[in-house]
């Protein structure tokens, strides 16, 4: 039967020459296997020059210029009364010391013997509008120095600064009411004196935000204080909860509708986009339970239910991986069910539940939208919280929300400082999914 | 010494397919087979027999540089189609495989329709000129797998859904399409029950009449059955080569003969 | 220090003394044979501390959730229309009198005022608005009669609300004591009951996933109703134009916000679905392992960086060197003047897809590797080239999965934020150029609810309906490409 419908033999060919049709098969081949190579190295060209971006642009923002200056405390100015009584002095303004600045830098360049034009009153325009603010914090806190000469460092005004750091040149000033070109010229003669350097600006990672006028005072260790507020109020509620609600459906829960709707709904919230917890947070915390605005307590409340379903997912993935046989063992010699799952289960787990709580804290340090909703982007805060529950209840920002309040603000002084407070933020983020990895790498177990 | 006349007086009329020498492979750091040479005859039926994990399944994936897909597997010696080294730079493992077909242990139709199951060979090769070729290339192959009659009202369903034994015709029927000269078959009923075992060791023994064919088995029976040469593989090692009939009723090697009776394996 | 914390305490001390109560107990009715009794002492102190503080700290947390929920519904009553001024709402009054009556709390509290002395305040008197700010409490106008009388009786209502509270919860945790107490008994199964009540408390957190949800779904809804109240649903729906105005008689239709976020999300996926699925092809198909050890972490990157950053990568570095290209006339680099700010749909989309990049990979490359290597063995044996195999019959094998993928990377594409919010613009209008700036739904709900809000307008209100047909698009995107991509493994299980 076979026979009947056999094709003639066909033309034997030999394997050593490659036929036409191999030969473009082949170079279908190497194209396809190109457009693979083309795309990996599109994703790598893409996150390198991302990266270079945020390390080149960001850098700046860890270096600021500073002005060096022996202000004279001038008694008739300070204290006018000359009791050295501090609510006196309190009452001299920032205003006030703004012509002991000028004088100082006055003095200054009368000393270096610098020629300039420049009224003295113009060239305080050099320093950061927070000087006057320093030389009082320090009048006030040492009354008793009034009537000396103290040497100081300000800031210089972020014009200075970009001036230094090659943002601002003397084209890009043409209508800048800011500065001038003589204020550059006096800026350059005191930099080659020496008295005006760029130096490590300690500040940027301490200090607080700043107003629009004053880009150079600003920072973001406030910031990191929200977010680590709000990373400990997740990490409280999300793991206990996560890890409850993960042995239930992984170890209790029967096999019946109710799970099944639990499961799916679990999968489901794992991909609702932010801003929809944002939206959740502001009607049921702010607006309903009227817990404080832009608190860090509601925006880690808010996170929490966002991290949830991630932690959820990973540990049950980490009890699954537990042998049946570990739980039957400890059955067998008469444990409970919950002594089992208690006792020999989540330990064995335990590694793996702590790298998925891991990863779902850097998602949420580094989440943004639903911060904007609950008030936690335009407000400065100034200063860092003396306790706990101000911690967790006054206003204050988050890493993510102070980069996004900065880079709204059209300075390019400010997209500086946005992308050095991105380079604090990945810093955060690398090293958290670092000590994610080593731990599953440490404590990984095969079955 | 030239392998070629030797063989030749042994074997009389029938033509040596493929001849391998001194073939070693390893996989990483194992040494899985070790100096392997054997003569394949065309038109016969040649059984691979041993114990697990002996290597005939590894030496049967060499005949058609299938082991080119795993990384760490490297092939040293010389296997030769028709007098050609199939490990030569210039060939092509894509027009090796067109020539020397292979059939697996599992039955693996594609997630398609019976009628694009047969066809993708010929298609992928270039085999049909136009639609009514190809349906004739398909309905050729589907009758020398003895499977045309249970589906040429159904050629438009999916092979998956076929049953075990079905899936397994088809993919011979699939294999056979692209008019191989060498069929490759590892452990093709393992996953079958005896009823289908039955019919594709039917269909193998129509199918010698056209090509040469390879069968790795498990079941020394199923080897006495459908063979008309057998190899025995012992670690790595082929101990012994010789007629079916001969290596069943008086194996000249220790090891064949303990393997046989049932002492190791 | 308030009346909440004193509770909680109380209760929290009563369980401990429960605690150690219960247990030496057990093992004294033991007659100190701890073999005698039926589980460990620990069991039996455990439900003592079990009984004396979870229904009291349950009872607790519902009764502050509903209680303001109740006085303010009371109290709302009570508010003569006059009071509402033009262009206000009853919202707005109403926070004014939870304002004032907060603030006179911590009158009392400072010391400024005795309890009585504020009782007997009056508008006429004194000028509830200074006293008010003397103790850091600021109310937007001043003080009217009806609202200070509404605030005393909010006042009123919440102590009596508070008496009720402990009235109540004091004696529900001193019963659950003393039972639990005296059921420590060598014959009582304490470590069933414990455990059934852990068991209570891992349902519960499981159900917290549903309480979310439920969450989301009522607090979008009841302020979506609120809004379709004041504005007619049609325009919503079918209206061309998205133009709020704080001043009323705004067009708020979600059509070209749901443009822009369509056409933003198709140019995302036109740059992330072809390189991410060649990607994943190349990692699991191609590539050696060392290759795949190295780009595949390096990838996933990508993945793991907040999308601020690519927010401000969108608006500071790519909308710029857009610009560069397409626009600034006979200085960009095609001397074309086609576009002209930085924020633009292929900013974002770009950007975008940059960030879904290994989204798809990931996902893709988990689907391609769940097709099963015999049918790769299968094509190969067939003389098939690596290429020809993945083409017909892996792809169409893992297409299922695929469509699921991507599905899952639209519907993440939809409701990013960050991105469009820095880098799409603020314009609402249908275009199909590109290079202009447009504007999304997310982008909008950012700016309806960020700032001065008031939630009596439908300018604010509008976000929530916004937030509501966002949630129901992705979850629907969801629902299907998480049921495909169930169905398409189950295949291959």
């Amino acid at each position: 039967m076979t026979d009947a419908i056999q094709k003639p033999e066909k033309k034997k060919s030999s394997l050593l020459q490659l036929d036409a049709r191999t030969r473009t098969r082949n170079a279908a081949e190497t194209r396809f296997k190109a457009y693979g190579m083309i795309a990996i190295a599109f994703g790598l060209l893409m996150l390198s020059i991302l990266v270079f971006n945020i390390v080149t642009r960001g850098a700046g923002a860890y270096q600021q210029t500073f002005v060096a200056l022996e202000v004279e405390l001038l008694a008739g100015k300070l204290d006018k009364k000359g009791n050295r009584d501090l609510d006196d002095i309190k009452k001299v303004s920032t205003f006030g010391y703004t012509p002991l600045l000028s004088n100082a830098l006055e003095a200054k360049v009368i000393e270096l013997g610098i020629e300039t034009d420049l009224k003295a009153k113009k060239m305080v325009g050099i320093l950061s509008k927070s000087a006057a603010a320093q030389v009082r914090d320090y009048v006030l806190n040492n009354p008793n120095k009034i009537g000396e000469t103290i040497g100081f460092e300000f800031l210089a005004s972020s014009r200075v600064d970009g001036y230094l750091k090659g943002r601002v040149n003397r084209d890009s000033i043409g209508n800048d009411k800011n500065i001038s070109p003589a204020q550059l010229d006096l800026v350059d003669a005191l930099k080659a004196e020496g008295s005006l350097a760029k130096r490590f600006n300690m500040s940027f990672i301490t200090g607080s935000d700043a107003s629009d006028a004053r880009p150079e005072a600003a920072g973001m260790g406030t910031s990191m204080i929200g977010s680590f507020f709000m990373m400990l109020v997740v990490l409280v509620l999300a793991l206990p909860i996560g890890v409850a609600a993960s042995i239930y459906l992984e170890e209790f829960a029967p096999k019946n509708w109710i799970t099944d709707i639990i499961e799916v709904n679990i999968s489901n919230l794992a991909a609702v986009p932010s801003i929809v917890f944002g939206i959740l947070g502001l009607a049921v915390f702010i607006n309903y339970m009227h817990l404080p605005n832009s608190a860090p307590l509601v925006g880690g409340l808010v996170l929490t239910l966002m991290t949830l379903p991630t932690i959820i997912i990973s540990t049950r993935a980490s009890l699954k991986a537990v042998p049946p046989s570990i739980r039957d063992a400890a059955l067998g010699v008469g444990a409970s069910k919950m002594q089992s799952v208690f006792h020999h289960v989540l330990p064995l787990a335990a590694p793996g539940i702590l790298t998925g709580t891991i990863i779902g804290l850097a998602q949420a340090l580094g989440e943004t939208a639903p911060l904007l909703l609950i008030g936690m982007v335009g407000f400065i805060a100034s200063n860092p919280p003396d306790s706990i529950a101000t911690g967790l209840l006054s206003p204050n920002s988050a890493m993510p929300a102070q980069i996004y309040e900065w880079a709204k603000r059209a300075d390019p002084a400010f997209y500086e400082r946005a992308w050095g407070g991105i380079i604090i933020l990945l810093v955060f983020l690398v090293t958290m999914n670092t000590i994610a990895v080593i731990l599953r790498r440490r404590f990984e177990r095969r079955w | 010494m030239n392998d070629k006349n030797i063989m030749e007086s042994h074997m009389g009329t029938t033509a040596i397919k493929i001849s391998a020498r001194d073939v070693q492979v390893y996989y990483g750091d194992n040494h899985a087979i070790k100096d392997v040479s054997i003569d394949i005859e065309d038109k016969t039926v040649t059984a691979f027999i041993g114990p697990s994990g002996c290597g005939k399944s590894t030496f049967l994936r060499c005949l058609n540089r299938m082991n080119d897909t795993i990384d760490i597997c490297k092939v040293t010696g010389s296997i030769r189609i028709d007098d050609e080294d199939i490990y030569d730079r210039r060939v092509d493992p894509v027009q090796l495989r067109a020539k020397v077909g292979m059939v697996f242990q599992k039955p693996n139709p594609f997630p398609k329709s019976i009628y694009d199951n047969v066809a993708y060979g010929p298609r992928i090769h270039g085999l049909a000129q136009n639609k009514a070729d190809l349906d004739e290339i398909v309905e050729r192959a589907l009758r020398r797998g003895a499977i045309w009659n249970e589906v040429k009202d159904r050629l438009q369903s999916p092979g998956t859904g076929l049953s075990g034994g079905q899936q397994q015709r088809l993919c011979i029927a699939r294999a056979v399409a692209t008019e191989p000269e060498v069929l490759l078959m590892d452990e093709p009923c393992s996953a079958l029950d005896p009823i289908a075992t039955a019919q594709v060791e039917e269909l193998i023994d129509e199918l010698r009449q056209s090509f040469s064919v390879v069968i790795v088995t498990h079941s020394m029976q199923q080897a006495a059955r459908v063979s008309q040469k057998t190899a025995f593989f012992h670690l790595g090692n082929m101990v012994e080569y010789g007629e079916t009939g001969q290596i069943f009723t008086t194996p000249q090697d220790p090891r064949t003969e303990s393997y046989i009776t049932g002492r190791i394996g | 220090m308030s009346t909440t914390s004193l509770l909680v305490i109380a209760i929290l001390i009563l369980a401990t003394l429960g605690y150690f109560l219960a247990s030496k107990r057990a093992i004294s009715t033991a007659g100190g044979d701890r073999r005698k009794l039926h589980s460990l002492p620990v069991y039996y102190g455990s439900n003592a501390a079990m009984f004396t503080a979870i229904p009291a700290l349950g009872v607790l947390l519902i009764w502050l959730l509903a209680q303001p929920m109740l006085v303010e519904r009371n109290i709302l009553s009570t508010i003569p229309d006059k009071l509402i001024p033009e262009g206000s709402s009853i919202g707005l009054v109403m926070s004014d009198v939870r304002r004032v009556a907060d603030g006179l709390e911590v009158v009392v509290n400072t010391g400024t005022l005795s309890q009585n002395e504020t009782l007997k305040l009056d508008t006429e008197q004194t000028d509830i608005r200074a006293l008010l700010a003397g103790v850091g409490a600021a109310v937007g106008s001043d003080v009217q009669p009806e609202v200070l009388e509404a605030a005393q009786n909010y006042r009123a209502q919440t102590k009596m609300g508070q008496l009720w509270m402990v009235l109540i919860i004091v004696p529900l945790a001193l019963i659950g004591f003393a039972l639990s107490v005296l059921a420590a008994k060598p014959t009582f199964r304490a470590r069933n009951t414990v455990e059934r009540g852990i068991l209570a408390l891992l349902v519960l957190a499981a159900s917290l996933a549903i309480l979310t949800t439920i969450g989301i779904v009522f607090s979008m809804l009841f302020e979506s109703i609120n809004f379709f109240k004041l504005h007619p649903w049609t325009d919503f729906f079918f209206g061309g134009s998205w133009a709020p105005n704080f001043r009323g008689d705004s067009d708020l239709s979600i059509l070209p916000l749901l443009w822009g976020t369509i056409y933003i999300s198709i140019i995302a996926l036109i740059v992330a679905v072809p390189v991410g699925l060649f990607a994943a092809i190349y990692l699991s198909e191609y590539a050696s392992p060392r290759v795949r050890a190295f780009a595949k972490p390096l990838l996933e990157i990508l993945a793991g960086i907040p999308t601020i950053v690519y927010g401000l990568f969108a608006l500071l570095t790519v909308g710029p060197a857009l610009v560069r290209v397409f626009g600034r006339g006979e200085e960009g680099l095609l001397g074309l003047e086609w576009m002209s700010g930085a924020t633009a749909v292929l900013t974002a989309g770009l950007v975008m897809g940059i960030m879904l990049i290994p989204f798809v990979s990931s996902l893709s490359d988990d689907i391609i590797n769940a097709v099963p290597q015999s049918l790769r063995d299968g094509s190969l044996g067939l003389g098939a080239t690596p290429s020809e195999t993945i083409r017909q019959v892996v792809l169409p094998a893992a297409l299922p999965g695929i469509v699921g993928a991507v599905l899952l990377a639209a519907s993440r594409a939809i409701g990013e934020t960050m991105i469009v919010v820095l880098g799409a613009g603020a314009i609402a209008k249908f275009s199909a150029n590109p290079l202009e700036a447009m504007t999304t739904i997310t982008t909008r709900i950012v700016s309806q609810l960020t700032g001065d809000t008031d939630f009596a307008s439908p300018e604010t209100l509008v976000a929530f309906a916004l937030g509501l047909t966002l949630f129901v698009l992705t979850l629907g995107l969801n629902v299907i490409a998480l049921y495909i991509v169930r169905k398409y493994r189950e295949q291959y299980d």
